[in-house]
């Protein structure tokens, strides 16, 4: 018995070998499996980093990260400068054309912010893209000038690749959901060709497309399938239903390696992975914070279970990321007698009750590492017990501000402001409730300062007051599994965004 | 019967108006905000007030509950947190699949139980019996979860003769006319969706009617064994009728009735079991939508799709009546 | 045994032709299945001392071990945090049954009660409670489970109230159904003439006759609970993690069904012959103590 999927292959194979032979150019088509999901048509109804990614391709991107440069580059916007503390100055490229062949301008990219990032009451956008703009305007056809209303030295980690601009005719002319959905175009090397929520998504190159010919072997078609399932996607990835598979369970890795047509690509991701503890007693003093911190093996925890797929944090950043200090002290070492030394001096000599509450499935192997870390908070003298909400019930209660201990991550933190600000500012957030005036004055100094190597120092004076204060235990970031059959070329980014166009398929 | 008929709706309305009070209430209760669910992480209170407003979440309970009532009387379940869109579009979108599950999880129990049973009543005590038996007692003891991931290990994974997850192979459907996917590929004649589509939805299906074939088998067996000593099989088989024409025409469509009953009871554990069967194989369907929106807290799709499945419970039970009536000419209303 | 003499009244002149056909069958089917209970529930009370390690005790060195067979330390493999499967899955069993029994036993009290006064007073109260039955039963089972889970958060006792909620309602159908035809027969007359107080018939006299069917709802009610207790744990909302149960194991299990089959197969097999044993179990009651069937002499 054939199965369907050996037909439609051979049918396939025996297209490519008469088009090849007929001097015909197949259509190269990759397949991606994706665990985040786009549930809506409105390119500004969600905040993942998928989401992010797909639609910053489809419409440009605004501008880009590069990690080799680890520094932003244009794209539809080609240039800026700031012309004040609070004024950015934005250059688009004149190059980009929508679908219908006009041009992507300034209004456009004005519409985008100001309508449909901020002003959209549906748009869950608008604290990750645009958080302190209050103005943008259109100073000519490609210039655009945006206002913030405090100094915002990292301004760019939120609107690079993250600014979807799209066109404020076709939104005039059809309406919102019209235009998202039947007249959704862009200015980027990729047009949205299909979109299932939920289900798939599929993007078509476009030939004509300037970025589309400085790449001529990133694909013709690209098809985002959502598969949460880790079982599901390895074996879709095998059965070369999927071309490339996203964030591959450490213990799945065999399998794929076994496969000479297959390889696993790992990447540092950009997740920040910590122990978060509210300063409400018993971690109101800092020597029960620190000894938690001093409990964990993370060595071990990194060795055994995440089969050594994880680095060790040392401070809220890793290498890679923006104002990463390789000499902060102090270090949280693994040393469970200085943890039960800690908690004598505290006062609980005969050891204190805690509950470690954690997600499940919402992190890789979240569950698990933390049961792991249970029994050696209880060697370093803690009597600790585990809880796992689920996940709408934890994220309420973390908000809320009710939560004393438990596993978190923080994702995106190229920069790290933006992550330092949420969990340790006074008042920003409820989600720890930590407060240190020092640190505020410091995390104020490095929002507002435009000198990069000024920043980088109140950045690493703050990261160093975290770290021996201990509101939080900094314990790794993951090295996320990418599975990339060998027919593709393609260096995987840390954050979950994909951009198609650096893909090279071949043939 | 019409009047009969009309009286029993009547007499459903009170329950649903009951039965969304108690939904409405408990998904209130549970601890969770949809706000803070749904907006990016880096939300702050501003956005969040806004978003209460927006989706009438600033309201007292009970004034939310009553704007709920009457716009679910014009038909308007409101529009999903998550989704931005009308709730009864959202469920209209994954309904077709979950229904497509169910009914060939019913087919595959039938085919495989009914005669199974049929044989085995009309054997007592024969191999067939002991084989028919040890079937139904293996399906209603079997946890469906188990069972969908014993079969992805073996069919899908050892085997790899079937796909583990997912309706389709994207690129082989055509357009998309009613939202059965297997309706639809028949109706276009494109044998080549058909096939992917039955490769897989056979081990969902399969997964998700064990139970009720475990139960059917068990059903039949029993009321053809009641019915194969009733008087009239008696006379017939005095008669000089042949024993298969005996079972055959009047055993087995008096039979029939309690298996209806059997698929009406059944058809809520169909409902719930189908939520756990498409959460394992990434079923497209209001299972798996149901699970997304309780860990979403997205009030209105939630609502909205309980309500769904009591509305079909209910008509189902209705039909159910009426298809007595029609099998057994001795009801009459 | 009130119970089996208003069986016999009813029965008498079938019992002889009747029994000594269905006891061989009887016999197997009551002795494999009562084997496999009892097997379970004397491992559920023992386990402890049994089991050769602590369920609880990580090792994560020895992390995913396959089965070594009987006889050697980690007979049945160890499982993602080098926790031994065996120990964890004789604990299992304490925990599958524990909420079993409850379940059945607090939904058994509450049905039968509740289907008692709603058959013999009839009436509003009649109206009201299966006014009541219409609206719970209504709700698609898993989802009430859920959502109770989700309200009142995780633990054991709250998992038992989460399965109570809906289970009730078989035996009250039932119960309600034979108190009616109860109601009007001669004895119950006979003790009103006598004096009894309402509560006095309902507890001495009604009851005691539908403890059998009760027992045969009972014992397929324990069987469905032990499923549905695995599923909710499956699903997330059980238990705290320091508690292993079958549902938890095959929950953790699923991402390691292709690299390590042992983690889903032995709960999920433990959870599928325990179940099998209270079926069977449950089919050979029905067989002794339901007299429509045995008219027949038809096994269900």
């Amino acid at each position: 018995m054939i199965s369907a999927r050996r037909f439609v292959t051979a049918l396939t194979a025996v297209t490519c070998l008469l088009c090849s032979a007929l001097g015909v150019r197949a259509q190269s088509r990759v397949s991606i499996g994706v665990t985040e999901t786009i549930e809506t048509h409105n390119p500004y109804g969600d905040s993942v980093s998928l989401q992010y990614g797909i639609y910053s391709e489809v419409t440009g991107p605004f501008c880009t990260y590069s990690y080799n440069k680890a520094d932003f580059e244009g794209r539809l916007a080609e240039r800026w400068k700031v012309e004040n503390p609070t004024t950015w100055i934005f250059y688009l490229s004149k190059n980009y054309k929508f679908n219908d062949g006009t041009t992507v301008t300034a209004e456009d990219v004005v519409h985008s912010l100001m309508n449909r990032v901020i002003g959209d009451p549906q748009s869950k956008q608008k604290a990750s893209v645009a958080p302190s703009v209050v103005k943008a305007e259109a100073l000519d056809k490609f210039t655009v000038k945006v206002t913030t209303d405090k100094p915002t030295a990292p301004l760019l980690s939120f609107l690079c690749d993250r600014l979807i601009v799209t066109s404020k005719a076709a939104f005039d002319k059809y309406g919102r959901d019209a235009a998202d959905r039947e007249h959704m175009m862009g200015g980027g090397p990729y047009q949205l060709k299909e979109l299932i929520p939920g289900q798939r998504l599929v993007l078509q190159k476009r030939p004509d497309h300037p970025d589309a010919k400085n790449h001529p072997n990133a694909p013709d078609e690209v098809i985002y399938r959502i598969m949460r399932e880790p079982e599901q996607r390895v074996t879709a990835f095998l059965n070369d239903e999927i071309q490339i598979a996203q964030f591959i369970p450490p213990h799945m890795r065999q399998r794929i390696e076994k496969n000479a047509k297959l390889r696993i690509a790992p990447i540092d991701s950009v997740e920040i992975m910590f122990l978060a503890m509210q300063p409400k007693p018993p971690f109101d003093k800092k020597e029960v914070r620190q000894a938690v911190c001093h409990a964990i093996n993370r060595d071990q925890i990194i060795a055994t279970l995440l089969e050594s797929f994880a680095s060790r944090l040392d401070g809220p950043i890793g290498p890679g990321q923006y104002g990463y200090d390789p000499n902060l002290k102090p270090k949280m070492n693994y040393d469970p007698e200085v943890s039960k030394k800690l908690l004598a001096q505290a006062g609980y000599a005969n050891g204190v009750d805690v509950e470690l509450q954690t997600p499940v499935g919402r992190y890789t192997l979240d569950k698990q590492l933390t049961e792991a870390m249970v029994p050696m908070l209880n060697a370093a003298g803690f009597r600790a017990r585990l809880l796992t909400p689920e996940w709408a019930t934890l994220w309420a209660n973390v908000q809320k501000g009710t939560v004393p201990f438990y596993y978190m991550g923080r994702g995106s933190v190229q920069d790290p402001s933006a992550a330092l600000h949420q969990y340790f500012h006074t008042g920003e957030t409820p989600r720890i409730g930590y407060s240190n005036p020092k640190l505020d004055e410091l995390l104020d100094k490095e929002q507002q300062e435009f000198d990069p190597n000024k920043r980088r120092q109140y950045l690493s004076q703050a990261m160093s007051i975290l770290t021996d204060d201990a509101p939080a235990c900094f314990l790794w970031r993951h090295k996320l599994l990418w599975g990339l059959n060998s027919r593709i070329d393609y260096k995987p980014l840390p954050d979950a965004r994909i951009y198609a166009i650096d893909m090279a398929v071949k043939r | 019967m019409v009047s009969y008929l009309v009286h029993r709706l009547a007499g459903t309305l009170p329950v649903l108006l009951l039965i969304s009070f108690l939904v409405f209430s408990l998904i209130h209760a549970a601890p969770g905000d949809p706000t803070l669910l749904l907006l990016g992480e880096e939300t702050n209170a501003a956005d969040i007030a806004r978003a209460k407003e927006r989706w009438g979440l600033d309201q007292p309970l009970y004034v939310q509950y009553l704007k709920f009532v009457r716009a679910a009387a014009a038909g308007d379940f409101g529009k999903s947190f998550k989704y931005a869109e009308p709730v009864i579009n959202v469920i209209k979108s994954r309904l077709p699949a979950t229904i497509e599950l169910a009914v060939f999880a019913i087919i595959i129990a039938s085919l495989l139980a009914i005669p199974l049973g049929v044989w085995a009543g009309a054997k007592p005590n024969s191999w067939i019996d002991n084989l028919g038996t040890t079937f139904g007692l293996f399906g209603i003891s079997m946890p469906s979860f188990w069972l969908a991931i014993m079969l992805i290990l073996l069919l899908a994974g050892v085997l790899n003769v079937l796909p583990t997850s997912g309706r389709s192979t994207y690129g082989v459907a055509g357009p998309e006319q009613t939202g059965f996917y297997l309706f639809d590929s028949i109706m276009q004649k494109n044998w080549a969706a058909v096939w992917d589509g039955l490769t897989h939805i056979f081990l969902p299906a399969l997964a998700l009617g064990m139970n009720m074939l475990g139960i059917l088998m068990r059903v039949t067996r029993s009321s053809i064994l009641e019915v194969m000593n009733e008087d009239y099989v008696q006379t017939a088989r005095a008669k000089g009728l042949q024993e298969k024409n005996v079972v055959w025409r009047h055993v087995t469509s008096n039979a029939l009735i309690p298996v209806i009953t059997v698929v009406g009871l059944e058809l809520g554990t169909l409902l719930s079991g189908s939520i756990i069967v498409e959460t394992v194989f990434a079923w497209p369907g209001s299972g798996s939508l149901l699970i997304t929106a309780l860990n979403a807290r997205d009030y209105p799709l939630v609502t909205g799709i309980v309500m769904t499945y009591t509305l079909a419970f209910v008509a189902i039970n209705l039909i159910i009546d009426g298809l007595y009536a029609v099998v057994d000419p001795r009801i009459r209303y | 045994m009130v119970f089996m003499q208003s069986l016999t009244l009813e029965s008498a002149t079938e019992k002889s032709v009747v029994w000594p056909r269905l006891l061989p069958r009887l016999h197997v089917k009551a002795f494999t299945g009562g084997v496999i209970v009892l097997l379970f529930i004397i491992i559920g009370i023992i386990g402890p001392s049994i089991a050769p390690f602590d369920p609880n005790k990580q090792e994560l060195t020895a992390m995913m071990k396959a089965p070594a067979g009987i006889g050697a330390p980690h007979s049945l493999g160890t499982d993602n945090l080098g926790r031994d499967i065996l120990s964890r899955v004789i604990y299992g069993s304490r925990v599958s049954l524990l909420v079993a029994f409850a379940v059945v036993f607090v939904s058994g009290f509450i049905g039968i009660a509740l289907g008692a006064i709603s058959g013999f007073f009839g009436g509003k109260v009649d109206f009201l409670i299966q006014k009541l039955v219409e609206v719970v039963w209504a709700f698609p089972p898993l989802l009430l489970g859920i959502t109770i889970m989700a309200f009142l958060g995780q633990g054991l006792f709250n998992l038992i109230l989460a399965l109570v909620a809906q289970r009730w309602i078989p035996y009250c159908r039932v119960v309600r159904g034979q108190t009616l035809s109860l109601r009007n027969r001669d004895f119950v007359t006979a003790a009103q003439c006598l004096g009894a107080s309402n509560r006095q018939i309902i507890t001495r006299h009604i009851i005691p006759n539908l403890i059998q069917t009760s027992l045969v709802i009972g014992t397929f009610a324990m069987a469905s609970s032990i499923i549905a207790e695995a599923s909710l744990s499956f699903l997330g909302v059980g238990v705290p993690p320091e508690i292993p149960t079958w549902g938890t194991m095959l929950a953790d299990a699923r991402i390691y069904i292709s690299t390590a089959w042992w983690l889903p197969l032995f709960p999920g097999l433990c959870i599928f012959v325990t179940v099998l044993g209270i079926n069977l179990l449950g089919d050979a009651l029905r067989d002794i103590l339901d007299p429509r069937l045995k008219r027949s002499g038809a096994k269900i």
